[in-house]
């Protein structure tokens, strides 16, 4: 298990993440394409909530153009405690089993979080 | 057709009252079937019969089987036996009413047998004591200073006699024997020329012949003995308007009867004759013989008298029969001559009545019980909480009488034809209407079967889900027994699951556990309800959890929920699966996402533990927890150690699993309490179940162990050891190196070798404590006993260091290890010498082993922690027998107001707020508001709602409150919740305020309507269930919850009281002091505050003003002085030294302490010369031919005299405390005298405090002192972590002070408390209470706990409490009265 501390390209977003680091090894540097859904599914309807183990490979899914995907909740967002002037900037904090994600960012570009929301994060290296 | 319900046992005649009384010669004789004469027990014939007349003649009972009872015709086993009687040929003393006697002829006239009191006296006592509802306390109060009174009143004033002093004969001073004597002397100072002169004129003639006798006779007092005989005669002749005033009731006991002429023979029934084996003949019963004995000398007596023996003669049997008779009731008599010590030691009446196997304490506050097993115990974590493996051999044995209905009958009849061997049968059946058991062993069990009716009583085996009750000795509080539900076994021990050690205090190594099985449906019930384990998860001393996941459980957790342990779904659906057992075998179980989902599924260990708590979506339990692990560092829970729990919703989404978590004693931090309080006591102890079968299964299979390799010290370890150490000895030598040039900075109140030690020792703490941290900064995360002691499981940081690093500083008495040779602690190390290794520090670990030197520091830590141990259990032990005397009583009643047994008000509302200990979800308080909110929310997401803004949930909650739904809560409880509420609408403001409205800003702090008010509801609901039930046991709780941690706590500690160099004893020996309200304690301190609190100087003078100071102390010396005229002392004032220790003296006010002081001198010797020189002659006049004796021996005492301060106080430090910023001073004043140094000018009196609670009583009074002993007790408990609810120590402290004065939980205190005779009799003194209360005529009206226990009767406690009221309404007027037929017939007469 590894904690990441990335920060993104755009957005000016911050994020910490834990993966495991036995599947997906991590060097300081890299770059990866991280993306969060709902839903696994290509046509964006909700999954069915349960674990389907056959779900995976009978249709297709989001998850087969990524190298690494987790599935957690939502369960807190919570404000900069730093920043005492008005600010939009917010945390939303993702469990995924026990490994834990902080993102970190202005509360439009975290505008569709719900606490105890389902969530998938997919992940991809970039190489350039 | 049920079973017949419990009933009281005769209802016609239950017992109202005890009463005891002195039994008269002629009621004796009423009693008595036979006169016992013969003083032979059995005819020489054949078969030993018991002689007639005799003292086994068979008219007193049957005493084998063969021969029935001669009086009323019935076997050994239904006679109860008859009385006999013996008529004593001489009166002796009672040795029980001895005292009384005495105490009575030391209040009449030794002439007319009258009272010695004025007339008008004797009447005001006789009103107060004709009160019949005078209490037993007053009662003896009364009398006692009656015969005071009456002592000093030598003169009679009926008929002028005058009277001496009387008492018991001592054996020195006296010819012959003094046993059971009483003299009379009867000169007084005042008549005794007078009297000599008349003792003189009797014996003229004899002097005359014999001038000899003149000088013996005036040399010693004037005495007579008074012989039981006189003693009888001047006790018949006592007026009956008299007798009230000596405290006795005439109707019960008169003071002739104190005096034995007759005595009673027991039936033989107390008393078998056993027949040998080993010799011929019988074995008789010590009362038997001293009985026979005493007919014997009766006998003797008796032909003495025929004979007319000699005087002397006739005295020796009139002793020996006095003697025997006295032996036959108390046989441990003291005081008697070598020559008549009796050889062996019999046992008297009183002997089986006291002491820990005697009849009160042995057989009637306990007794031995039917339906009773024990065997070893050992561990099953397969088994439910709330379940106990019972062995089938057992099982066959216990049985339970069922009654046959139509529902088990088909049941039953299998059950009998099984029989008494195979399990499960019955070993009895009783048919309806018939009086005898059938043994099923024999006989044809398909027949009975057959013949079994409705109504029928059959004793079956103890079947799987009985409810039967486990114990484990001591039973130091009420959770040492508990009910559980039987699963019976092929194996041999009892069975328990491990989460239920800890109640029990029970280990595998051996113990021995009982288990009764309870034999009727309501005791069945009661059990179940009361005590079963599930309902008594929580302890009631604190409201702790104590049921709770131990040792291997914790480990497993830890292991399984750390965050690099993945699973994949082989393993996840094998752990799952380990969820399916017993109740739950069917359950569905819905496994959750993985939480990684590719490149392969894995589940993290954590949402796999998750499913213990709600293993499918159907599950209600949603339990939430917010908590800081043992490791936590920062950052909440993206602490690096993943120590910050967070479940939601029963999902365990960050965080690794701990003791704090699962283990014993949290509250709202523990997952299980959080399920108990929120969902009820089933789904907590079914998870905890889950969680002990799943983590044991994990361990299994990715298994655990520990060895040589875990406490091998790395190469990094021991570089840093090393230099942890020489850094540490190089200190200490530098310390040691500047005491010895008296440079080293003193401490406060400390000698500089005080200093030494304290610095010393701190740097060697600070060693162990380094190396400590590095050990477990260096092992690795799987290193064994770091996962142990990370989980809390088992060991602690501490013992890992010892293991790997460092041993450490060896202790004594809290002391570095003291000189056992000269200047020296070993023979190794040079004289004198204070460094480390020569005082007790074991450098090296228990891995690298000990230097001989180190190993014996070692052993002799260990040895003292031995002794500690041994000594502890017998005195912790008696303090919790006197605790639970004291406070068996005490019962919430139905007004919530706390009585004893009296009916007094103890307390009224039970802890001030009247609410249960057990029930205390917050700190002292029934909710914790933060958790049940976060609870509430995260429960109840109420997604379509809106949010509510600040202003609106303040509106939302007086709406609530004005709803009176929270009308049962008290104004406390109401006001805090509008204050938290206040304070959740002001945070909702201020992030709206700072982040806007925004949909994702209002997910920060969400809380909507339904929500709130679910909140309010539930908020009220823990209050209401935590009001205390009446009839609960608070006094018996109270006493249990201070005892039984006094168990656990070392026994020597001390306490440094606000400064370093003053110590407090605490622990153990401290709550002694306390409940037995000591007058003098060891540690007395005064913590006194000072007007000006900033300035140090002002705390020197105050200082100096209490302090104690010596002329000694001041001077630079004093010297005597002698010339050609004269000789004085001279004294030398230190000057300079009065100045620094800004003490308030001079030479005159020296001269003036001077001549006050007990050293007897005049104004006039002492003669100050100037300011800092006095002089001191010695009294001339008296000495002058001493004169230099008399000097040095005021040289000798002038230093003590005390010129400044006041004596009671030894030292007084000036306490120093630094508080943001700003240092204040107080004052520590150790000693005595509150009054004084309250009232010392600079101490502010109103808040100076006092730790000796007898002073605080008499100088503030009993509130002071109430609320001294609450604060005493509460801080020696958490000196040593112990928490114990304050409403037990309140209830204690109410207890001791209720009556007004402070009572200590003592035989003194306790007969103040207690009005009941069988109460105080029960706890220590039996004999002397009984006698007491025969003499008195007191009556036991039968209301405590231990008098209805030892009556056989149900308690007013409890489920006792309540009585029902009936109103027959068929009596409408009250039953008219027949008169009685002499009634009738007097009235036609008169």
């Amino acid at each position: 298990m590894s904690r990441l501390h990335c920060e993104s390209e755009s957005f000016k977003m911050d994020l910490i993440l834990d993966i495991n680091s036995w599947l997906y090894p991590m060097e300081l540097g890299d770059k990866f394409r991280l993306v969060l859904a709902t839903t696994l599914r290509e046509d964006g309807y909700a999954d069915a909530g349960d674990w389907n183990p056959q779900g995976l490979e009978n249709e297709g899914s989001r998850a087969d153009s990524f190298e690494y995907v987790m599935a957690g909740k939502v369960y807190r967002i919570e404000g900069d405690e730093a920043a005492n002037e008005p600010s939009s900037r917010l945390a939303a904090y993702v469990s995924f089993g026990g490994l834990l994600m902080r993102l970190q960012g202005d509360a439009n570009n975290l505008h569709s979080f719900e606490v105890d929301q389902h969530m998938y994060l997919l992940m991809k290296k970039i190489f350039m | 057709m049920p079973k017949e319900q419990y009933r009281e046992t005769d209802v016609a005649r239950k017992i109202s009252h005890v009463s005891f009384g002195v039994e008269s010669a002629e009621s004796m004789q009423q009693q008595s079937h036979i006169h016992v004469v013969a003083k032979n027990l059995y005819n020489q014939d054949v078969q030993r019969t018991p002689i007639p007349y005799g003292v086994l003649d068979q008219r007193l009972g049957s005493n084998s089987k063969e021969a029935p009872c001669q009086t009323c015709g019935k076997n050994i086993n239904q006679c109860v036996g008859h009385f006999g009687y013996i008529d004593l040929e001489l009166p002796v003393f009672h040795v029980g009413y001895f005292r009384s006697i005495i105490s009575i002829l030391q209040s009449i006239c030794k002439k007319c047998a009258h009272v010695l009191l004025e007339e008008a006296d004797k009447h005001q006592y006789r009103v107060r004591l004709a009160n019949p509802h005078l209490s037993y306390m007053t009662k003896k109060a009364i009398r006692k200073k009656l015969v005071d009174r009456c002592k000093k009143n030598y003169k009679c004033p009926h008929c002028k006699e005058v009277n001496g002093f009387v008492k018991k004969m001592t054996a020195k001073g006296s010819t012959g024997n003094s046993v059971l004597k009483i003299v009379h002397e009867r000169n007084r100072d005042k008549d005794k020329k007078n009297l000599l002169e008349d003792q003189l004129k009797e014996y003229t003639v004899a002097i005359e012949s014999n001038p000899e006798i003149k000088t013996a006779l005036s040399g010693t007092p004037i005495s007579e003995i008074l012989t039981p005989l006189d003693v009888l005669k001047l006790f018949e002749r006592i007026p009956e308007n008299d007798i009230i005033l000596l405290a006795m009731d005439p109707k019960r006991s008169q003071p002739k009867d104190l005096i034995f002429t007759r005595m009673l023979v027991p039936p033989v029934t107390i008393r078998p004759s056993v027949v040998s084996d080993l010799k011929a003949g019988t074995n008789e019963d010590d009362l038997t013989m001293k009985q026979s004995e005493i007919i014997f000398i009766n006998d003797v007596i008796k032909k003495h008298k025929q004979s007319g023996a000699s005087v002397n003669m006739y005295q020796e049997g009139w002793d020996f029969l006095q003697l025997q008779s006295a032996l036959y009731i108390n046989s441990e008599l003291s005081g008697i001559p070598l020559a008549m010590m009796p050889k062996k030691p019999g046992r008297g009446l009183v002997q089986r009545l006291k002491g820990k196997q005697g009849r009160f304490r042995g057989n009637l506050s306990g007794k031995r019980v039917d339906f009773s097993s024990r065997t070893v115990i050992s561990p099953d974590p397969n088994l439910e909480i709330d379940q106990v493996g019972v062995p089938k051999h057992i099982a066959k044995i216990l049985t339970f009488p069922e009654r046959v209905i139509h529902a088990n009958i088909d049941v039953m009849r299998k059950l009998v034809i099984n029989g008494p061997d195979n399990w499960p049968g019955a070993n009895y059946v009783q048919q309806k209407g018939s009086q005898f058991k059938k043994f099923l062993k024999y006989g044809n069990r398909e027949k009975l079967a057959q013949e079994l009716k409705l109504g029928d009583m059959v004793e079956r085996h103890l079947h799987d889900n009985d409810v039967v009750l486990f114990n484990r000795q001591p039973s130091l509080h009420k959770l040492s027994i508990m009910a559980h539900r039987a699963k019976i076994h092929n194996h041999r021990t009892f069975r328990f699951n491990e989460c239920v050690c800890n109640p029990y205090n029970a280990d595998f190594d051996g113990d021995e556990m009982n288990l009764h099985l309870p034999q009727t449906e309501e005791a069945k019930a009661e059990a179940l309800i009361l005590m079963g384990n599930k309902s008594n998860l929580v302890t009631p001393r604190n409201g702790e959890l104590l049921i709770a996941a131990t040792q291997d459980f914790l480990t497993g957790a830890y292991l399984l929920t750390r965050k690099d342990t993945f699973l994949d779904k082989t393993h996840a659906t094998y752990l799952a699966a380990t969820l399916l057992a017993g109740n739950d075998t069917h359950m569905h179980i819905d496994l959750p996402t993985p939480c990684i989902i590719k490149p392969v599924p894995l589940w993290s260990g954590k949402q796999i533990c998750s499913l213990i708590f709600r293993p499918n979506k159907k599950s209600v339990v949603k339990a939430n927890l917010e908590a800081k692990g043992k490791a936590y560092t920062k950052n909440r829970e993206m602490c690096v150690k993943d120590s910050y729990v967070i479940i939601r919703n029963s999902e365990l989404l960050a965080g690794t699993l701990d003791k704090g978590h699962l283990g014993n004693g949290g509250k709202g931090g523990n997952i299980f309490y959080v399920i108990l309080r929120d969902f009820g006591k089933e789904f907590a102890i079914r998870s905890m179940w889950r969680l002990a079968r799943m983590t044991s299964t994990y361990l299994m299979n990715s298994g655990f162990s520990i060895g040589i390799g875990d406490v091998t010290p790395g190469e990094n370890l021991v570089r840093r050891k090393n230099k942890l150490l020489s850094e540490g000895y190089t200190k200490c030598q530098e310390f040691i190196q500047q005491m010895n040039d008296g440079k080293l900075q003193t401490q406060p109140g400390c000698s500089i070798e005080e200093s030494l030690e304290a610095v010393i020792l701190k740097e060697l703490s600070v060693i162990r404590e380094h190396a400590g941290q590095a050990c477990v900064a260096e092992l690795h995360a799987t290193n064994s006993p770091l996962i142990m002691a990370l989980s809390g499981s088992k060991g602690s940081f501490i013992n890992i260091s010892q293991m790997i690093a460092c041993v450490g500083q060896q202790a004594l008495n809290g002391k570095r290890v003291p000189n056992g040779f000269d200047d020296r602690s070993l023979p190794h190390f040079e004289h004198f010498s204070k460094t480390p290794e020569a005082k007790g520090f074991v450098e090296n670990s228990f891995y690298t082993g000990l230097t001989p030197t180190e190993f014996f520091f070692h052993t002799m830590g260990g040895r003292e922690g031995l002794v500690d141990t041994a000594v502890k259990t017998a005195e912790t032990g008696y303090m919790q027998r006197r605790l639970v005397k004291a406070l068996e009583d005490l019962v919430v009643h139905y007004d919530g107001s706390v009585r004893n047994a009296e009916g007094d008000i103890v307390q009224i509302t039970y802890g001030c707020d009247g609410l249960d200990p057990t029930y205390m979800e917050g700190k002292d308080c029934p909710v914790d508001f933060q958790r049940v909110l976060d609870h509430v929310k995260a429960k109840c997401p109420y997604r379509q709602e809106v949010s509510l803004s600040g202003d609106q949930i303040r509106r939302a909650t007086q709406a609530f409150i004005a709803t009176k739904a929270l009308d049962e809560c008290n104004e406390h409880f109401t006001n805090e919740l509008i204050k938290f509420m206040n304070t959740i609408a002001d945070r909702v403001e201020a992030v709206t305020s700072k982040f806007g409205s925004s949909p994702l800003a209002k997910e920060i702090e969400r809380l909507t309507c339904s929500q709130l008010v679910t909140f309010l509801d539930t908020c009220g609901q823990k209050y209401t269930r935590s009001i205390i039930e009446p009839g609960t046991a608070v006094g018996a709780l109270a006493a249990q919850s201070i005892g039984e941690p006094g168990t656990q706590m070392t026994l020597k500690t001390f306490h440094f009281a606000g400064v370093a160099s003053m110590n407090i004893t605490q622990g153990v020996p401290r709550i002694k002091e306390i409940i037995n309200a000591s007058k003098s304690i060891s540690t007395p301190i005064i913590r006194a505050c000072l007007v000006n609190n900033v300035d140090p100087w002002f705390a020197r003078e105050v200082k100096g003003r209490v302090e104690r100071t010596t002329l000694g102390e001041i001077s630079t010396f004093i010297d005597d002085i002698y010339t050609k005229t004269d000789a004085f002392l001279l004294i030398q004032l230190n000057y300079e030294r009065i100045k620094l220790l800004k003490l308030e003296v001079d030479a005159e006010s020296i001269r003036y302490s001077l001549c006050t002081s007990k050293l007897k001198l005049k104004p006039s010797d002492v003669i100050v010369e100037s300011d800092t020189i006095i002089t001191v002659h010695p009294n001339r006049s008296k000495n002058s031919r001493r004169l230099n004796f008399a000097l040095s021996e005021l040289k000798e005492q002038i230093p003590n005299v005390v010129v400044k301060g006041l004596s009671t106080v030894n030292r007084a430090v000036i306490a120093r405390e630094d508080k943001g910023g700003k240092t204040t001073y107080s004052l520590c004043v150790e000693g005595d005298n509150l009054r004084e140094v309250m009232a010392t000018y600079g101490v502010d009196g109103t808040k100076t405090l006092s730790n000796n609670i007898m002073e605080v009583y008499h100088t503030l009074g009993i509130e002071a002192a109430r609320e001294t002993i609450m604060t005493e007790i509460k801080m020696v408990m958490e000196n040593h972590g112990m928490s114990v609810d304050y409403r037990h120590i309140m209830l204690l402290a109410a207890q001791m002070t209720h009556t007004g004065e402070v009572l200590g939980i003592t035989r003194q205190g306790l007969s103040k408390m207690k009005q009941s005779v069988l109460n105080l009799a029960s706890f220590e003194k039996t004999a002397d209470h009984l006698f007491d209360a025969a003499y008195y005529g007191q009556t036991d009206k039968i209301n405590g706990v231990s008098e209805n226990i030892i009556m056989g009767m149900p308690a007013p406690i409890g489920t006792g409490i309540f009585k029902l009221l009936h109103k027959p309404l068929s009596v409408d007027q009250a039953p008219v009265s027949e008169p009685l037929l002499f009634e009738t017939a007097l009235k036609e007469v008169g």
